[in-house]
């Protein structure tokens, strides 16, 4: 495990059923999810995940509905327990928690926004973001400064005294990241949390999403079924089919290297020249070169690099991080790049 | 001769029985029918399309051994009576405090002037529902019956409700959620709550009669309560399971304890369900009350009894008026109040 690894999943199992135990000797055979069903009246869940996610960093698992993400995550804070497998937040096994050990965990160390928001809608919007000092004991005017400061944080100025309803969904989450946040936790948990809601709105809460992170450095487990949100959120992208993990890694990574034709079904439809960065597609050099055109930041969409090209596609570029080179930028290279990888010539070349 | 001497004679019991001859020569207790026939001088003779069902009297009377029906219910009136000393040792002390709150309720009700009495009713009116409409129509109701002078009988009818209903509410609430929470506990409860729901009113005042003295207060309390109690259990239960998953999940995945997710989240959430269910207690308790002056209660179902029995129409009239307006009383107060949690919550 490395040293900034904040969660690590061990060899995670999952199987839905009467005699679990037995389906997983099975599902260790090999057997397939549909076969288990048939068969054995069992529902494959998960299926051996192994997933280390970075700590500060925000972990997209994606998948189509049934992938069972939502799964996966509520076993982060054991609200559904495994078949078999290990859970280890900061190096400890959570499974081998007391109910009390476990509680303290989710009080303390891990918070978690939902699809639905999932807020009480016998409380105000105050005492909601306040959820998690309020179950420690602490009345309202210990927690209210706290809740109030990330209330206002999130976009709620002066809201603390309404109740949930009278909010509109996109009004409703930002309550629920306050409220995750007012538990000081480092670990999100986020179930899907922008799904339910309008596409501008969403746009705006990843926006807020990425602004905290860049500011708070949690650790964010982000489930989505939306690729573009993942692509958009994520430092470390887990790809979930059937429950089990397809490919994981960096999010260029896998788009320019998809592991299998599920991968590149998922990733064909993507604009690419809006998600790839220039630093995954330049040659990597710090070695001054002559002749080129011009400096790039190597965070830049390629789909800017182009705008600036004027659409030429013999001009070279420098890539610039923290005001050094990094590498070149070939405006070839990155027009190859914008191809599906099936048609790509270099994939091509080496098979 | 009867039916179904061939049944005993044919499976060889006839020794058992006692004797060669039918029932008809035995010394049990005759049956109507064979009484009939006897003084009529003649055996029956039963044709095809008159033959009995072979019922207990009807095996009767091909054998003595056979029991009579009317053996089962005095038999069943023997069992309660022989068992009967032992359950009130039992009964008796626990339900004491029954009878000394019905009996102090009446006597607070009725001692405290009507002057205070009819204010505090609308001042309790407009706690609960936040309506001067609804004080209005307290008032005016209140008024109306003492003009009339049935303001005694209706604060005694008022006082019996007030303690069943919160009886009923300090053990159905509790029932309610332990049904909710254990699945094992439901499937016990509901045939009890079918059969206390099912079961006709006036059959709970018959083993309780033989149970306590006339005069207990207790005796139409337990009758009350055991009636009324149904829809506040099954309401809280209900209310508990419907309280939406997704928020019990957030208050598991913030660590709430199972303390506080009921008190915290659960009972709240269902407030709205158990207030319906104590609003449907008291109507119940209302209705039983009525039938309960069969056995000593007091207040208006009194009156509505009187008209009955000595044909006073217009007593039984007015007093069942007065019912249906105390019933609408009591009715749109708990619905106000009903009606202000959930303008909370939705």
């Amino acid at each position: 495990m490395a040293d900034d690894t904040k969660i690590a999943i061990r060899g995670l199992y999952k199987i839905f059923g009467d005699a679990p135990q037995q389906a997983l000797s099975h599902v260790r055979e090999g057997i397939s999810k549909s076969d288990l069903l048939e068969h054995h009246n069992h529902v494959l869940g998960l299926n051996d995940i192994n997933v280390d996610m970075p700590a500060g960093k925000t972990t997209v698992i994606m998948g189509l509905s049934g992938s069972g993400k939502s799964t996966l995550i509520r076993h982060l804070n054991r609200l559904i327990e495994p078949t078999a497998g290990e859970v280890l937040v900061d190096g400890e096994n959570i499974l081998d928690y007391s109910p009390k050990a476990l509680r303290d965990l989710r009080q303390h160390r891990m918070s978690m926004v939902f699809q639905k928001f999932a807020l009480l809608p016998h409380r105000t919007v105050l005492e909601n973001a306040g959820l998690a000092p309020a179950i420690e004991g602490k009345k309202p005017r210990h927690y209210a400064d706290e809740a109030t400061k990330w209330l206002d944080r999130v976009g709620l100025q002066g809201q603390g005294d309404q109740y949930p309803h009278q909010l509109s969904g996109g009004m409703q989450q930002r309550v629920g990241i306050a409220r995750a946040l007012t538990s000081n936790s480092d670990i999100m948990l986020m179930d899907e949390a922008f799904s339910a809601l309008d596409p501008l709105i969403r746009t705006d809460m990843q926006d807020l999403l990425i602004d905290l992170q860049a500011e708070l450095h949690k650790t964010i487990v982000f489930i989505t079924h939306d690729l573009d949100e993942a692509l958009k959120l994520a430092d470390h992208l887990v790809i979930l089919k059937d429950g089990f993990v397809v490919q994981q890694g960096e999010p260029q990574h896998i788009l320019l290297n998809p592991a299998d034709p599920y991968i590149e079904d998922f990733v064909g439809d993507i604009n690419r020249a809006r998600v790839l960065r220039t630093r995954s597609v330049m040659e990597k050099t710090e070695a001054p070169v002559e002749g080129l055109d011009g400096e790039v930041g190597h965070d830049d969409t390629l789909e800017s690099v182009i705008a600036l090209a004027g659409g030429d596609t013999a001009k070279h570029y420098r890539v610039m991080r923290d005001g050094r080179q990094v590498g070149v930028l070939h405006m070839r290279d990155l027009v190859r790049a914008l191809v599906p990888s099936e048609r790509d010539p270099d994939r091509a070349l080496a098979s | 001769m009867a039916t179904y001497d061939f049944v005993f004679d044919g499976l060889g019991l006839r020794e058992w029985c006692g004797g060669s001859d039918g029932g008809a020569g035995g010394n049990a207790p005759l049956s109507m029918d064979a009484l009939m026939s006897q003084a009529r001088g003649e055996e029956a003779e039963v044709s095809l399309w008159e033959t009995p069902f072979p019922s207990l009297d009807a095996l009767h009377e091909a054998c003595d051994a056979m029991p009579q029906s009317r053996d089962l219910t005095s038999g069943l009136e023997d069992g309660f009576l022989a068992i009967k000393d032992g359950l009130q040792v039992v009964v008796d002390p626990l339900t004491q405090p029954l009878s000394w709150a019905l009996r102090n309720a009446l006597w607070l009700m009725q001692a405290v002037p009507w002057w205070i009495m009819i204010p505090l009713l609308m001042v309790v009116a407009f706690a609960v529902g936040r309506s001067l409409r609804l004080v209005g129509l307290v008032g005016l109701s209140f008024a109306l019956l003492a003009f009339i002078d049935y303001y005694d009988y209706t604060m005694q009818t008022l006082a019996i409700i007030f303690v069943c209903a919160f009886i009923c509410v300090l053990f159905g609430v509790p029932i309610g959620i332990a049904m909710a929470r254990n699945d094992r506990v439901q499937r016990t409860m509901i045939p009890v709550l079918d059969m206390l729901q099912t079961l006709p009113p006036f059959v709970y005042l018959i083993p309780l009669i033989f149970l306590f003295s006339v005069t207990e207060p207790k005796l139409y309390g337990i009758a009350i309560i055991l009636y009324a109690i149904v829809p506040v259990v099954r309401l809280t239960d209900l209310g508990i399971r419907m309280v939406d998953k997704e928020v019990i999940e957030a208050a598991d995945a913030f660590g709430m304890t199972d303390r506080q997710k009921l008190f915290g989240v659960q009972i709240p959430l269902a407030l709205p369900n158990i207030m319906a269910g104590v609003n449907q207690t008291i109507m119940m308790s209302l209705a039983m009350v009525v039938i309960a002056s069969l056995v000593s209660a007091p207040g208006l179902g009194v009156l509505v009894l009187r008209g009955i029995r000595s044909l006073e129409l217009g007593v039984g009239l007015v007093s069942g008026l007065g019912i249906v307006l105390l019933a609408i009383i009591l009715d749109r107060v708990t619905k106000a109040a009903l009606a202000r949690i959930n303008a909370s919550q939705n």
